[in-house]
């Protein structure tokens, strides 16, 4: 009997679940196909395309002016970088220098949207934990602030179209000034606050160490960049590694660990991002010099020298590519982005593989997608 | 075993200190803004809904159909109907439509506008009941003299120029007799307002300094026009008319049904 | 410092309010049905009266727990909100009613009206069932803790039981079908995860609750809810929390030397061994305040609650077992969730917090005059004598029980906001390599050191 019992061959299967699009956890609207085994993953797929509108196709149908309105929303929680990279773009191409009073600011504004950027991720990561009700609302306090800030000199909270070609759109007054000191004088306090609950909660370390390595190899093989390639031992930073803008003249090192990073790293990361982008942000505020904001005038009618230019920008989530091609005409011949999150995304099957599902979330979380910016 | 104890109690203690960073939370200022019943403080440059300002010493419509704005919007949602003045030889504001389902807040708009006529004011509650009615026509979108005056001062524009004597005249003399003052005015202006007619419909958007100029004249010229009578009451009629640019042909014979009126 | 007075306040009111409507509304009924009826049929039919008396008498204690889970479970809901709002920084729900006390009846009045649906595919029996199943345990289960709780009061004691605590526990596992019923039922492979889970972890983290409970009942030397209450009499240092009754003894002492009586040889007589008995003293109190842990640990992940609640993670398992609920099958698992929880608090309150009994020794309290003039005036008064709408010892032990319970529903409320959740495989780890192992030797230490001193003497 005992022997027979054993010979009976349990038969077991996959299961495949759907995870997504309308998934709450999947950060809007990825689709992942999971092949679940037990609670076990087996394969993943990503299913991308569902937030799809054709924004390079859009580029190629407005004029420079209009288009620079609309690549905030690639990216829409750092619409000061999409603008910046394009701005870039643009400004190489038809050989604008930009005052370098427009330098600083720029950098302090797309260094205040890394912050917002960061917080949110924050509050979210901790949402895919399971930290549901309590620490999200934290970051989201800080980033309110933050907006409310960038909202005074840009018109909106997050679709800023700030920085323009040849230097950015609006002076802000002194006091302006004055009270992002204020804030930043108390923010790292604020992350203290944070990491008292977060940093090294057992169960957060539990979830977190250890979980999602991301081996060098493999982030250099799918193009990994920003704060997740940092922690797998590449000082990728192009603040740093190919210096624009005043960035040379600020103080400040790239975050960067010598192990291969897991998910708890590329939280620590992000942390220590935000107090290295504070500490930037007090750097600009004193270093910034009087002047012009802006080098040309800008124009419903502007128009672009012939040629192709690209340029990129370390956005929080890691290279942001625009490469744009002009025919000198109103409109720009074509427009090509290298977004960051399209290349960290795509590593996400490797991640996951033979992970709990409860990792899925940690691991995908971890990586910090924009799914518009992953489908543009 | 040791080192699992101690393992535990700081796992324990952490725990306790992120319990007590919550909890000390519970004293601090709620962050919470009631807001339908305390509106937020909204800043000098938000992005709100579009309106179309009028001058706020006379009221005089800022519009002068240049028609940058609706070049330059990305989402095409602003529809302007403007003709040529018979008397004047000016464009003239017929209506003035901006789509607000459509629009996507991005102040470009607002950017190029010659004579600070089209602005994003404050409001932001734009809510209502179905897509047609987020369609804003002249009526809705221009804003009394009082709130011009505000928007103004709000965001540092410069008050427009005052207007040239013989402009100012029939604004004034309007509410009295508005079809004899436009009879009047209407020789007095032409001229002028002929060059800049000329020009306008073939002005494009690199030559906007060209509409810029004639702004005032060209509003003033525009204040005696019909617009003030009857554009509303005549809309079926004057958009027929007004769907291309400019139809001077079209315009006289419109004209004697609004003075009938 | 606290800059925010006025939320707290305002937190506070709520709770006093809700809490005399909620407790208010159920003795009345319970006073009706269980004193008010049988006095007037009495009255008036006589002899006849008695067999509808009896039935009464065991419909009361059911009724009372009828009326008062729904609209508990409301106000458990409302101050959830409101108290996470508080820590989060956040007014919450303050619209609906007067500061918003009418938020959560408006939340289930509109649930209410939702459309039932049962997905395509679904298996409907067990689909309906399982809401039930899920909801009738919280009802039948909770009905021992009452004569506990109500300090042994007369309208609730037929349904006291000798092994009351372990009737309690019983019927507390049997939920756990239930989620696996609906997660299985629902057709949807979130939803049948979901199930698997909670079926997992309701086993392996039914030990420890267990054991931890066991300790307790091994040092009361009983299963009756009652009796354990009544040994914990007497204030703090009796409580089951601290040893267990371990402290009686010095508390005796305290009393003595305190009101003057003689002492005589009280500690020797408690602590028999000397040394080794105020070792055993020792062991006692650490073993039972970590038993109290192992059981908070324990229900939390009973009831599913975070940092436990895997069963319907949300951002793993879209909602889990109750993904495909809707309208009053959903508010039916909502509302057996808050139940749960409060049902879980009272264990706690009655096994390790003493019951209704005070945290103020005895002695103290009865060295203050006014206190005690004030109780005889309540005793003397026309309520209690003659309408038994009061009865002061029931009064103020519910009173006490009302706080207890909702302190640990607040501490509940507390985790929830801060902790993240566990992972399948780490709660398991955690329950069977750390609890159950701790909770074993918990048990052992108990076992022996309980010999060494007379507790509850």
């Amino acid at each position: 009997m005992a022997t027979e019992l054993q010979n009976v061959d349990l038969k077991t299967d996959e299961m495949i679940i759907n995870m997504g699009p309308q998934h709450p956890a999947t950060h809007g609207v990825l689709r992942l196909i999971l092949t679940l085994d037990g609670e076990m993953v087996r394969h993943v797929e990503p299913i991308l395309g569902h937030l799809h509108r054709a924004q390079e196709w859009q580029g190629q149908n407005r004029t420079w002016f209009q288009y620079q309105a609309l690549i905030d929303r690639v990216d829409y929680l750092s619409g000061m970088f999409t603008s910046w990279a394009m701005a870039r773009s643009c400004e190489q191409l038809d050989g604008i220098t930009v005052p370098r009073r427009a330098e600083y600011l720029r950098v302090l504004v797309s260094e205040m949207n890394r912050i917002t950027s960061h917080l949110l991720w924050l509050g979210t990561y901790l949402i895919d934990l399971g930290a549901m009700f309590g620490f999200p609302f934290y970051p989201f306090r800080e980033r309110e602030k933050l907006l409310d800030l960038l909202e005074e000199i840009a018109g909106q909270r997050m679709m800023f179209n700030y920085i323009r070609i040849g230097g950015v759109q609006r002076d802000p007054k002194a006091d302006w000034f004055q009270r992002v000191k204020k804030f930043t004088d108390e923010f790292p306090q604020r992350i203290d606050e944070y990491e008292a609950i977060v940093t090294e909660n057992p169960i957060f370390l539990k979830r977190t160490k250890g979980v999602g390595i991301l081996k060098q190899s493999v982030a250099k093989d799918y193009g990994v960049t920003g704060p997740c390639i940092r922690c797998s031992g590449i000082p990728l930073d192009l603040r740093r590694t190919k210096p624009y803008s005043v960035f040379p003249e600020l103080k400040f090192d790239v975050i960067t660990y010598d192990k291969e990073g897991d998910t708890w790293d590329r939280y620590m990361a992000r942390i220590l991002e935000m107090r290295q982008s504070n500490e930037i942000i007090k750097q600009c505020l004193d270093m910034i010099p009087e002047g012009e904001i802006m080098a040309k005038k800008q124009m419903a009618g502007m128009r672009i020298k012939a040629g192709e230019g690209f340029a990129a920008v370390e956005s929080p989530r890691g290279i942001l590519g625009c490469y744009v091609t002009s025919t000198g005409g109103e409109k720009p011949f074509r427009f090509r982005w290298r977004n960051p999150s399209f290349c960290n995304l795509s590593v996400l099957s490797e991640l996951l593989v033979d992970s709990p599902i409860a990792d899925i979330m940690a691991i995908f979380g971890s990586i910090d997608v924009i799914l518009p910016d992953v489908d543009r | 075993m040791a080192n699992l104890l101690a393992r535990a109690f700081s796992g324990l203690n952490q725990v306790r200190r992120g319990l007590s960073t919550v909890f000390g939370h519970s004293f601090k200022e709620p962050i919470t803004k009631e807001y339908p019943q305390i509106v937020p403080a909204i800043t000098t440059h938000f992005r709100g809904r579009l309106a179309l300002t009028v001058n706020p010493e006379t009221g005089d419509h800022l519009c002068i159909s240049c028609r940058q704005c609706e070049r330059v919007c990305p989402d095409k949602c602003i529809e302007i109907t403007s003709a040529k003045s018979a008397e004047t030889g000016k464009l003239e504001l017929i209506d003035f439509r901006i789509d607000h389902g459509l629009c996507m807040f991005c102040g470009l708009c607002t950017e190029v506008c010659p004579t600070y006529c089209i602005i994003n004011t404050n409001d932001f509650e734009l809510s209502e009941y179905s897509r047609e009615a987020l369609i804003y026509d002249l009526k809705k979108l221009t804003l009394s003299q009082d709130e011009s005056a505000f928007y103004f001062e709000k965001k540092e524009m410069p008050l427009p120029k005052p207007k040239p004597a013989k402009a100012a005249a029939p604004a004034a003399a309007k509410p009295a007799a508005p079809a004899a003052a436009a009879a009047t005015a209407a020789p007095a202006a032409a001229p002028k307002a002929e060059e800049a007619k000329a020009e306008a419909p073939k002005t494009d958007a690199a030559k906007a300094e060209a509409p810029k100029a004639e702004a005032p004249k060209a509003d003033a010229a525009k204040a005696d026009a019909p617009k003030e009578e009857a554009p509303k009451a005549d809309a079926a009629p004057a958009k027929e008319e007004a769907k291309s640019e400019v139809k001077p042909e079209a315009k006289p014979e419109d004209k004697p049904e609004e003075k009938k009126d | 410092m606290i800059s925010n007075g006025n939320e707290i306040g305002k937190l506070t009111l709520l709770s006093i309010v809700w809490l005399t409507i909620v407790f208010v509304a159920v003795w009345m009924v319970t006073w009706a049905v269980g004193i008010l009826l049988p006095m007037i049929l009495s009255n008036s039919l006589g002899e006849k009266a008695l067999l509808i008396n009896e039935i009464l008498c065991f419909i009361t204690p059911v009724l009372s727990i009828l009326v008062f889970i729904p609209i508990n479970a409301m106000f458990m809901v409302l101050i959830e909100r409101r108290a996470l709002a508080l820590f989060t920084v956040r007014k919450g729900p303050n619209i609906v009613g007067p500061d918003g006390y009418l938020q959560t009846a408006a939340d289930a009045v509109k649930l209410l009206f939702k459309e039932d649906i049962t997905p395509t595919g679904a298996d409907a029996f067990m689909f309906t069932l399982a809401p039930i199943v899920f909801f009738a345990p919280s009802i039948f289960g909770a009905v021992p803790l009452l004569a506990a709780v109500t300090n042994n009061h007369a309208l609730f004691q037929v349904l006291n039981l000798p092994t009351g605590i372990f009737y309690v526990l019983a019927a507390a596992s049997i939920p756990v079908v239930a989620l696996v019923m609906a997660g299985w039922s629902s057709n949807n492979k979130y939803s049948l995860v979901g199930g698997l889970r909670s079926a997992a972890q309701a086993i392996s983290y039914e030990i420890p609750l267990v054991l931890s409970i066991i300790t307790i009942c091994v040092l009361a030397g009983t299963l009756d809810l009652v009796k354990i209450t009544q040994q914990q009499a007497g204030g703090i240092l009796n409580w089951n929390i601290l040893g267990g009754g371990a402290l009686s003894g010095i508390d005796k002492f305290l009393a003595g030397t305190v009101t003057g009586q003689p002492v005589g040889n009280i500690l020797a007589t408690c602590y028999p061994f000397s040394g080794l008995s105020y070792l055993a003293v020792g062991a006692l109190i650490i073993s039972t305040i970590i038993a109290f842990w192992l059981y908070l640990t324990g229900a939390c992940a009973e009831i599913n609650r975070i940092p436990f609640d895997l069963p319907e993670a949300e951002s793993e398992l879209v909602s889990g077992y109750n993904t495909e609920y809707s309208g009053i099958k959903f508010a039916i698992f909502f509302l057996a969730e808050f139940t749960n929880l409060f049902v879980v608090s009272s264990i706690a309150t009655v096994m390790f917090l003493g019951g209704g009994d005070n945290p103020i020794p005895v002695w103290i309290l009865d060295s203050i005059a006014p206190l005690k003039q004030a109780v005889a005036l309540l005793n003397d008064s026309f309520l209690v004598q003659t309408l038994h709408l009061v009865n002061p010892e029931t009064l103020f032990s519910t009173l006490w029980v009302i706080l207890k319970v909702y302190s640990l529903v607040f501490f509940a409320i507390l985790i929830r906001g801060t902790l993240p959740r566990f992972r399948i495989d780490q709660l398991m780890d955690f329950g069977w390599k750390r609890l159950i192992p701790l909770s074993l030797i918990v048990f052992i230490v108990v076992v022996f050191a309980r010999g060494l001193v007379i507790c509850h003497g």
